[in-house]
């Protein structure tokens, strides 16, 4: 059995070839995995890439077919009722009981969680206001709107403080105010050191929220931070935009100058590609007024998050997917 | 499986029946139907004689009649319909409430927050199955006490005596709980299956099918279970309830119930 004393460790969640088979077909294979405690770790893919069933294998929902994980220090298969107790997890829908009142859904899964009466009370109470609910929290939860039902839910995956949350697809089919809402709440959890692996497809959450950010398709397909992966993947690249449009000489100075690796001319634009716009960008702006060039606006651009994710899965973008940053 | 974990399931589960008002109508309409038909029909009859045929038939089977009134008789026989009426109480409202509750779960989705917590499926099937089935057994226990008083109070000893004979107490006190806990198998088993209550209700009622049997043979005097047929009737469906009841635990299945229920 692997274990660790679960305080000990930095690592809140481990897996080692983590796989699962549903009858021929692998959902998920050879999946290796570390979270660090405090850690929001995006698992980012398309839908049926295996996020859904990443998390039920480590929440101890379904047995991997094969390899191991750990969360907490406890192995998912053989010590599972260890491992739920202490994971929280949001799933796709809110699943909640909408006959019950705010407070009743949450008491419910407290005494589920084995909480007693006077933690119930005052984690319920806690949740509520912190989520903005509490106002709300004697009305049935079948009166509430998507977003407000996707925030209980979240609290009631907190309600036993676990070592680890598990969001999946947490503002999936809400409307952009909703979701809003949503990602403020995982952005209190994040700021509160709590460690999070967040399921989802919409990449600018992933990018907003996490970290690190895991790329998957029926496996680990890459993970880094958002500024490892734009580093690594797609080019990076500087803008300047001259008042008379760049001259043979304008380029033929520049294409002269040391860690540049391309240079063009697009509509009376330089584009400048090299590893680190932001450190050249000085060196290129002297050597252009030098050149006897009008500089009017110097951008530098990475790749977006879209494009990064478009080049990681092998899928052929439908645009060229740069945004500008400072 | 530990007590306190079912009690909050079993709470919960309770709960949410009182405030489904269709399940309430279902549950709480046929037994104060059921404590009044019998007693006016039975007045209704009281005047009457049953056929000579008839009453040599059921005075060989009853013996203990004997001593009736021609209008007794015919009231006691009247009577003595309603009591498989008594055991169809714990087979619907059972199964009512367990295919509400589970495929109620399935359409919204409200059991993988559940399943994720620190729960053994076997404590949550147990707190939905006596959940279902004891409101099944009490309803039909408590019609069946203001049955008798309302019969000793409108009709004297005779049909009291009828009424609260070893067959009674057997098939109420015996055969209705284990009439019960099948309504609650059938009702696993099936709202696994099913995503529909109405459809799972209709399914699940084929256990209704030989306790329809029952009242048919007893309408026509052609059988009249004793205590003793009514015990060994409830053993027998005990143990192909507890048989059931294995099969319902499997597609109870944490896995099963995440990867296949939809």
């Amino acid at each position: 059995m692997t274990e660790t004393r679960p305080a000990d460790s930095p690592i809140a969640v481990r897996a080692t070839r983590l796989g699962r088979r549903f009858g021929e077909r692998w959902a998920v294979r050879d999946m290796d995995l570390e979270v660090r405690r405090g850690e929001v770790l995006g698992l980012l893919g398309p839908n049926g890439a295996g996020k859904t069933t990443t998390v039920r294998m480590l929440t101890a929902l379904i047995e991997p077919s094969e390899g191991t994980a750990t969360v907490d220090g406890f192995d998912v298969r053989e010590r599972s009722d260890d491992v739920r107790a202490r994971v929280g997890i949001l799933t796709e829908t809110p699943g909640l009981y909408d006959k019950l009142s705010a407070t009743a859904n949450l008491d419910f899964f407290g005494r589920l969680y084995g909480l007693d009466a006077a933690t119930r009370a005052e984690r319920i109470g806690h949740y509520l206001r912190l989520f903005g609910l509490w106002d709300r929290r004697d009305d049935v939860a079948g009166t509430f709107s998507k977003g407000m039902k996707q925030k209980l839910a979240i609290a009631r995956a907190l309600l036993h403080d676990p070592a680890v949350v598990f969001l999946d697809e947490p503002t999936a089919a809400l409307d952009p105010e909703a979701a809003f809402l949503v990602r403020e709440s995982i952005e209190t959890l994040r700021k509160a050191g709590r460690t999070i692996i967040l399921a989802t497809h919409n990449l600018d959450e992933a990018d907003r929220l996490c970290d690190r950010i895991a790329f998957v398709r029926a496996g680990l397909v890459r993970i880094d931070t958002p500024a490892g992966l734009r580093g690594g993947v797609g080019t990076r690249r500087l803008t300047v935009r001259l008042a008379s449009g760049p001259s043979k000489a304008i380029l033929d100075a520049v294409r002269a100058m040391p860690g540049i690796d391309a240079v063009e001319a697009v509509d009376g634009v330089l584009r400048v590609g090299a590893a680190d716009p932001e450190s050249i960008a000085p060196s290129v702006v002297r050597t252009l007024v030098a050149a006897g060039g009008d500089v009017v606006e110097v951008r530098t651009e990475q790749a977006s998050l879209e494009r990064i994710y478009f080049e990681v899965m092998g899928v052929r973008p439908g645009a060229d997917g740069m945004q500008a940053g400072d | 499986m530990r007590a306190g974990i079912i009690m909050t399931v079993l709470r919960r589960e309770w709960f949410e029946t009182v405030r489904n008002r269709l399940l309430m109508s279902t549950i709480l309409l046929p037994p104060i139907l059921l404590t009044v038909a019998p007693i006016a029909l039975a007045g209704a009859v009281g005047s009457e004689r049953l056929p000579p045929e008839l009453a040599t038939q059921v005075l060989s089977q009853r013996p203990e009649w004997a001593a009736l009134t021609p209008g007794e008789l015919a009231g006691a026989f009247a009577v003595q319909q309603f009591l498989v009426f008594f055991l169809l109480m714990p087979a619907y409202i059972p199964l009512s409430i367990a295919t509400f509750s589970i495929i109620g779960e399935k359409q919204a989705r409200s059991l993988e927050p559940v399943l994720a917590a620190p729960i053994r499926t076997s404590e949550l099937l147990a707190g939905k199955a006596i959940a279902a089935l004891v409101p099944g057994v009490l309803a039909g226990w408590a019609t069946y006490v203001v049955f008798v008083l309302l019969a000793s109070l409108v009709y004297g000893p005779a049909l009291f005596g009828v009424v609260t004979d070893g067959s009674w107490l057997a098939g109420v006190f015996l055969l209705g709980p284990a009439v019960g806990l099948s309504s609650v198998v059938a009702g696993v088993i099936v709202s696994a299956r099913v995503n529909d209550p109405r459809v799972a209700q209709q399914i699940g009622g084929v256990i209704i099918v030989p306790i329809v049997g029952l009242v048919l043979l007893q309408a026509t005097g052609t059988l009249f279970l004793g205590p003793f047929g009514y015990a060994v009737l409830a053993v027998i469906i005990l143990i192909i309830s507890l048989v059931g009841l294995r099969i319902g635990v499997r597609l109870f299945d944490r896995e099963a119930i995440l990867t296949r229920w939809r």
